[in-house]
């Protein structure tokens, strides 16, 4: 592309993660020296196209990274049971690096329970309840890969978080709420608001910095946003464009907003593609941690 | 002065009232005496007092109390040796570690050998996990006893503006959480917050939790605010003869009550508060352990 034409207004979620990806295949070529890495797996229970998506686009992420990546499809009919027992044969199966526990699962599943199950030193995606704790009290390594995505993007900028006023809008257990944790432990200032929140705009306005991951195409316009703030959009809304055909948008109205705004993630583009090499990164991370404790050499 | 007094005293008494009631159900339907141990390492002066006080509130609402004093010089296996026997005693259902620990033991590997399920100070990193995804976990006392007194005087929080100052682990953290849980729109500010004071002056709710004494002055207080003041700064009085001291909370009670619509003093607000969670979290506990209904607001 000429560079002309490059809108720098715009984050470039693609870049980004070719750098993390980069950098984490670069330790685990080191890593292979002392030996075969394990690998991470990936877990689907009962099939799902949507989830084969995410399963395509992390195992292509893998290989960039140097990981070995296996894909394992659990039928439709699987235990709560047995998924735990599996999971607990996977935590001591020092083939095992990482476990990836694809969503949604069949509603006889509970899916809490399953990422309690798996060993918080396996936990690429920052789900068990210990891993969340570990963020609450600022322990960062292995932080839910979506939100440790909005964190880097929004460094991407240059800015330093430290003092910013940041308004999270989204409370959910996967995001919002593990950004806004992830935020405050690096110094800003993070309100939470969401579905009861009153007069959105009087907060999304001050935020020096705006996430949004609330699955409302185009909700956030330019005039809820600050000029020059930094915009992070995490939605993935499917909705049908003016020419009939499907088409992805995120929580934003990206050509308004980034006319006001100082910067803003694309969708697609932005946090995606970042949010699965965080996922390769927490693979590394995993490793290290294993390493500090003497599960590998 | 405008504001009503949030009387945490009174409050306190009530919530052990309604705990003793549980117990005396628990007792008399299933035969179950809810069992709280205390393990406490050390002479330190003020934990001694604490770690009375709880055995004896304890004790007044029909629960079962066990203390441990162990030897300041104690060897870490050896506490969690205790600890494992704590956690495998059916009668207990309530461990509390009283902190802070002599420096040799690791107060995060102690606290983590607890089991979550009997983890009544909400400390273990489940629980603290548990809490930051909306799930069933135990509460930290402190910060529970604050969300009782809200609902207690609101009803509803629901679309509140709620600002918590401080973003300890043991008070701001979980506050902010319990505030999100029951819909406010929160803001946790600190030491690095610019301009406190518009932050401040945007909230329904404040809750200071900052230990600096008396540092939020009334004019940061929007009109009719609730204030839960959760400092407790000890400061030199000398108007009261020499030598003395006297309690004063994180924000500047006088000008505050002029504004405000709803505030806790101190001392006697959100302090008796935390020794009566800490009861109600035992109740908690030990319904959950036997497949039990939880009581009535006693948890979140």
């Amino acid at each position: 592309m000429n560079g002309a034409q490059i809108d720098h207004r715009l984050i470039d979620g693609k870049a980004v993660m070719a750098r993390i990806l980069d950098e984490v295949s670069a330790y685990f070529a080191e890593a292979a020296i002392g030996g075969r890495v394990a690998r991470l797996v990936s877990v689907s229970i009962g099939d799902s196209p949507e989830v084969a998506v995410y399963v395509r686009n992390q195992a292509r992420a893998a290989v960039k990274a140097g990981i070995r990546f296996d894909q394992e499809l659990w039928s439709n009919e699987v235990s709560q049971e047995d998924c735990k027992q599996l999971i607990h044969e996977m935590n001591d199966d020092p083939e095992v690096l990482g476990i990836i526990l694809q969503r949604p699962v069949p509603d006889h599943i509970n899916v809490r329970s399953l990422q309690s199950a798996i060993h918080p030193l396996k936990d690429v995606e920052g789900m068990n309840p210990a891993s969340i704790g570990n963020i609450v009290y600022s322990d960062m390594a292995l932080a839910p890969c979506t939100a440790a995505a909005a964190v880097m993007l929004i460094k991407e900028t240059g800015l330093d978080p430290k003092g910013l006023e940041v308004v999270m809008i989204g409370h959910s257990e996967i995001v919002g709420k593990p950004v806004a944790l992830l935020l405050m432990a690096e110094g800003a200032t993070v309100t939470v608001c969401h579905h009861m929140t009153r007069s959105l705009a009087i907060h999304s306005r001050r935020a020096d910095v705006l996430v949004v991951a609330v699955g409302k195409a185009h909700l956030i316009g330019a005039d809820m946003v600050k000029p020059g703030a930094v915009v992070i959009d995490i939605g993935i809304n499917h909705v049908v464009g003016s020419d009939g055909k499907s088409q992805i948008v995120g929580d934003v109205d990206t050509d308004a907003v980034k006319e006001i705004a100082g910067w803003v993630t694309p969708v697609p583009g932005g946090v995606g593609p970042v949010t699965v090499a965080m996922l390769m990164r927490n693979a590394m991370a995993a490793h290290q941690r294993q390493k500090a404790v003497g599960w590998i050499e | 002065m405008t504001a009503t007094i949030i009387d945490g005293k009174e409050f306190a008494a009530r919530v052990r009232v309604k705990v003793g009631n549980h117990v005396t159900r628990l007792k008399n339907d299933h035969g179950i005496t809810p069992g709280l141990a205390v393990v406490l390492v050390g002479e330190d002066l003020a934990s001694q007092v604490y770690v009375r006080s709880k055995g004896k509130m304890t004790v007044e609402v029909g629960m079962k109390s066990v203390e441990h004093k162990l030897d300041i010089n104690t060897a870490e296996a050896d506490l969690l040796v205790l600890i494992d026997q704590l956690n495998n005693d059916l009668d207990i259902h309530g461990i509390l570690v009283q902190l802070p620990l002599p420096k040799h033991l690791d107060e995060e590997l102690v606290i983590n050998s607890i089991s979550p399920a009997k983890d009544v100070d909400g400390f273990h990193i489940s629980n603290v996990g548990l809490l930051g995804t909306g799930q069933k976990s135990m509460v930290p006392c402190t910060p529970l006893g604050c969300l009782m007194m809200l609902r207690d005087h609101h009803g509803s929080l629901s679309g509140m503006n709620a600002v918590v100052i401080g973003r300890s682990n043991i008070v701001g953290k979980p506050m902010a959480q319990l505030l999100l849980g029951d819909s406010c729109t929160v803001t946790i500010a600190h030491s690095r917050t610019k301009d406190l004071a518009d932050v401040v002056r945007r909230a329904d709710i404040v809750v200071a939790a900052v230990g600096r004494a008396e540092m939020v002055p009334g004019d940061w207080i929007k009109k009719g605010a609730t204030v839960i003041d959760v400092g407790i700064n000890r400061l030199n009085a000398p108007e009261k003869g020499e030598g003395k001291t006297k309690l004063v909370g994180d924000v500047d009670f006088d000008s505050c009550a002029a504004v405000a619509g709803a505030i806790t003093p101190v001392p006697g607000g959100v302090g008796p508060m935390t020794i009566a969670c800490l009861l109600a979290n035992t109740v908690t506990a030990c319904c959950r352990a036997n497949g039990l209904d939880e009581p009535e607001g006693l948890t979140v």
